[in-house]
């Protein structure tokens, strides 16, 4: 665990963990969860939760504080990372998501950019070479997780900009 | 039989007495005026050989200032009392608080989004200091006092609030509603809704309430209901 990570003020203002009735207040404070949530996510390159799990992390709980984000108010920043784009629900009960710091058409942005860069345009990778291949190691999607990679490709696919394919031994992309 | 201190002649004698009484009371009182007067006169033009001879020293010392503040204010002298004029020509020292002003309405204006407008004085102090830099004069906190005293009497809707032995600083006129039951009534309703302060539901007892304003690395202050209601004016 990297604990190098740099918690903003907020997270030693005692009641950054109630949310606030006044609405521009909480307009802030929500931001703020946010913004939290998806750097923390990000430095310990985690990027799936449970809920569970996120009521017990350092991100919601503040043990030295003595202070912890209750889970009805954990559940309301999710919900607002999920309309920016940045989450995904796992399961029908709402138990697990997906995290991702950068938003899907993002990521998929960037692995377009650098297939034509690279001249690749009509070449076809398995997920493994895209994220752990030689050729992308100076690349930010290196490493990338593969449900978050996937849906950056779901979305350059809707752009015809890609395709999703079967390959040997799983799956694969052709860019266009 | 023959009374002394009766009669005519006595009363006469007496309303004499006091006449003169008077009059000397008169012209010792003249007297003295004159006398004050002159040691006034005195005062002043040795104030005004100070003031020329430790120019650079009012200028760079803070302490100084003060003193020699405290000094001109004995002899009803105000350096600041208008832009132009012998004090401020001679010292600059009316040019000092205007650009000190300007310092601190930036300093406010850039972190209101932060406090809503409220900052301790200590907050602005090391804020302002950031702002100068290594190699400008010092400013001292009384310095802040008074260029935002001066900032008052324009009308910029600064306010100087005391509060838990130090001050704090308001540079957005929100609507604080000076009847004293009202206040009592709705402080904590009020801060919360002009997002002066923060509700926490976690500290043991009662709801506590946190203004930004005075939640700095150096010390974080929590107030209760009653405290909230002796922070407003």
């Amino acid at each position: 665990m990297a604990m190098s990570f740099e918690w903003p003020w907020q997270y030693r203002f005692p009641p950054f963990f109630t949310l606030q009735p006044n609405v521009d207040t909480r307009q802030k404070q929500l931001a703020a969860w946010c913004s939290l949530v998806l750097s923390f996510c990000r430095l310990h390159k985690q990027s799936s939760m449970t809920v569970m799990e996120a009521q017990e992390s350092p991100l919601f709980n503040n043990v030295k504080l003595q202070r912890k984000l209750p889970v009805e108010s954990i559940q309301i920043v999710l919900e607002e990372l999920r309309k920016k784009g940045n989450l995904e629900w796992l399961d029908k009960s709402k138990s697990s998501f997906l995290i991702m710091w950068r938003r899907p058409e993002e990521w998929g942005k960037l692995i377009y950019q650098w297939v034509s860069r690279s001249g690749q345009n009509n070449s076809v990778f398995t997920l493994y070479e895209l994220t752990n291949g030689e050729d992308t190691e100076d690349e930010e999607f290196h490493g990338l997780d593969e449900a978050t990679l996937l849906r950056a490709l779901q979305a350059l696919q809707q752009e015809h900009k890609a395709e999703i394919i079967t390959v040997s031994d799983g799956r694969g992309v052709k860019f266009f | 039989m023959h009374r002394r201190g009766v009669g005519a002649g006595a009363i006469a004698k007496k309303k004499l007495a006091e006449a003169k009484y008077k009059e000397r009371g008169t012209v010792l009182a003249e007297d003295q005026l004159a006398q004050m007067s002159k040691q006034l006169d005195m005062f002043k033009t040795n104030l005004e050989e100070f003031a020329s001879k430790h120019k650079q020293e009012i200028r760079k010392n803070p302490e100084f200032r003060v003193q020699f503040q405290d000094m001109c204010a004995t002899i009803g002298v105000d350096p600041l009392a208008s832009g132009k004029g012998f004090w401020s020509e001679m010292l600059g020292v009316g040019d000092f608080y205007y650009e000190l002003g300007v310092q601190i309405i930036e300093v406010c204006l850039a972190l209101k989004h932060r406090n809503g407008g409220l900052i301790t004085l200590e907050e602005l102090h090391q804020q302002v200091l950031k702002g100068r830099g290594k190699f400008a004069q010092d400013v001292s906190q009384d310095d802040l006092i008074r260029a935002i005293k001066k900032l008052k009497a324009l009308g910029t809707g600064f306010c100087i609030i005391p509060v838990g032995g130090t001050y704090l600083i308001q540079s957005v006129p929100a609507e604080l509603n000076m009847d004293h039951t009202v206040v009592l009534q709705l402080a904590e309703e009020h801060l919360l809704k002009e997002g002066l302060a923060w509700l926490d539901l976690q500290a043991p007892g009662e709801a506590h309430y946190w203004l930004p304003a005075l939640f700095t690395d150096l010390y974080s202050q929590e107030i209760t209901a009653e405290e909230a209601r002796e922070a407003l004016p």
